[in-house]
C-alpha cells in the first residue's frame, strides 16, 4: 500500500523520530511505513490522518 | 517513560536477570553436589528450583516490554516468538525420532533444560532477523 506520510512529514518539517514522538510510536515504525515494508493498523492510520488534518484516503492508497 | 526508555530500561532487566540466572544455576548445582548431596528430597527439590526466580523476574520483564511495544514491535515478537517456538519444536522432533532409533542417548532431564535457554537464544536471533526486515 502506497502512502504520502514522508512528503507529508517533510512538509512539516518533522524528522522520523518527531513523527513518531508524536504518534507514540518508535522511529523504526514511522521509517517502516513510509517505505511501505509495514502497514499500519486502523488505530493509527486514523491517528495519522488526524495529525496531518486529511482524510485516510487521501494519505493512503490501497490500490497502488 | 516514552518508547526507546522504555524498551532499553526492560532490556537491562532481561540481562541482569539473565546474569542472575547464570549465578543462580552454579550455586544450586554447587549446592546439590557438594553441600546438600545427603540433604532430604523436599531441601534439594527447593535448591534446584533455585533458577527460576531470576527466570520468573526475567519472564515479567519480558511481557512488561511486549506491553510498552508499539504495533510494529508487537509483530515483529509475534514472528519472532513462531519461529523460536516452530525451530525449537522441530529441533526437539529431529531429537525424539533419533533418541527413538537409538542412534544416540539424551537424558530426559538435559533436554527439559535446555528447552528454554534454547528458546530464548533462538527468539533472539528470530528478533533480530524480523527487525532487519523492517528496517
Amino acid at each position: 500500500m502506497n502512502n504520502r506520510l514522508r512528503e507529508l512529514r517533510a512538509a512539516q518539517q518533522w524528522s522520523q523520530a518527531e513523527l513518531a514522538e508524536r504518534l507514540e510510536v518508535s522511529r523504526q515504525t514511522v521509517n517502516a511505513i513510509e517505505t511501505g515494508k509495514y502497514d499500519p493498523s486502523l488505530p493509527l492510520a486514523f491517528a495519522i490522518a488526524r495529525l496531518f488534518g486529511q482524510p485516510i484516503e487521501m494519505i493512503f492508497d490501497p490500490d497502488a | 517513560m516514552d518508547l526507546p526508555n522504555a524498551r532499553s530500561h526492560r532490556l537491562r532487566g532481561c540481562a541482569l536477570a539473565s546474569l542472575a540466572y547464570l549465578a543462580a544455576t552454579a550455586l544450586s548445582v554447587w549446592l546439590l553436589k557438594d553441600v546438600i548431596a545427603d540433604a532430604p528430597t523436599s531441601l534439594r527439590a527447593v535448591v534446584s528450583l533455585l533458577p527460576l526466580v531470576p527466570i520468573a523476574y526475567a519472564i515479567r520483564e519480558v511481557l512488561r516490554l511486549v506491553r510498552a511495544n508499539d504495533e510494529l514491535q508487537r509483530r515483529i515478537d509475534l514472528e519472532a516468538l513462531a519461529t523460536a517456538a516452530l525451530v525449537v519444536g522441530l529441533a526437539c522432533l529431529s531429537l525424539g525420532f533419533l533418541v527413538s532409533a537409538q542412534v544416540f542417548e539424551i537424558k530426559g532431564g538435559t533436554v527439559l533444560v535446555w528447552m528454554f535457554p534454547a528458546l530464548s537464544i533462538t527468539y533472539l536471533l528470530a528478533r533480530i532477523r524480523a527487525q532487519r526486515h523492517y528496517r
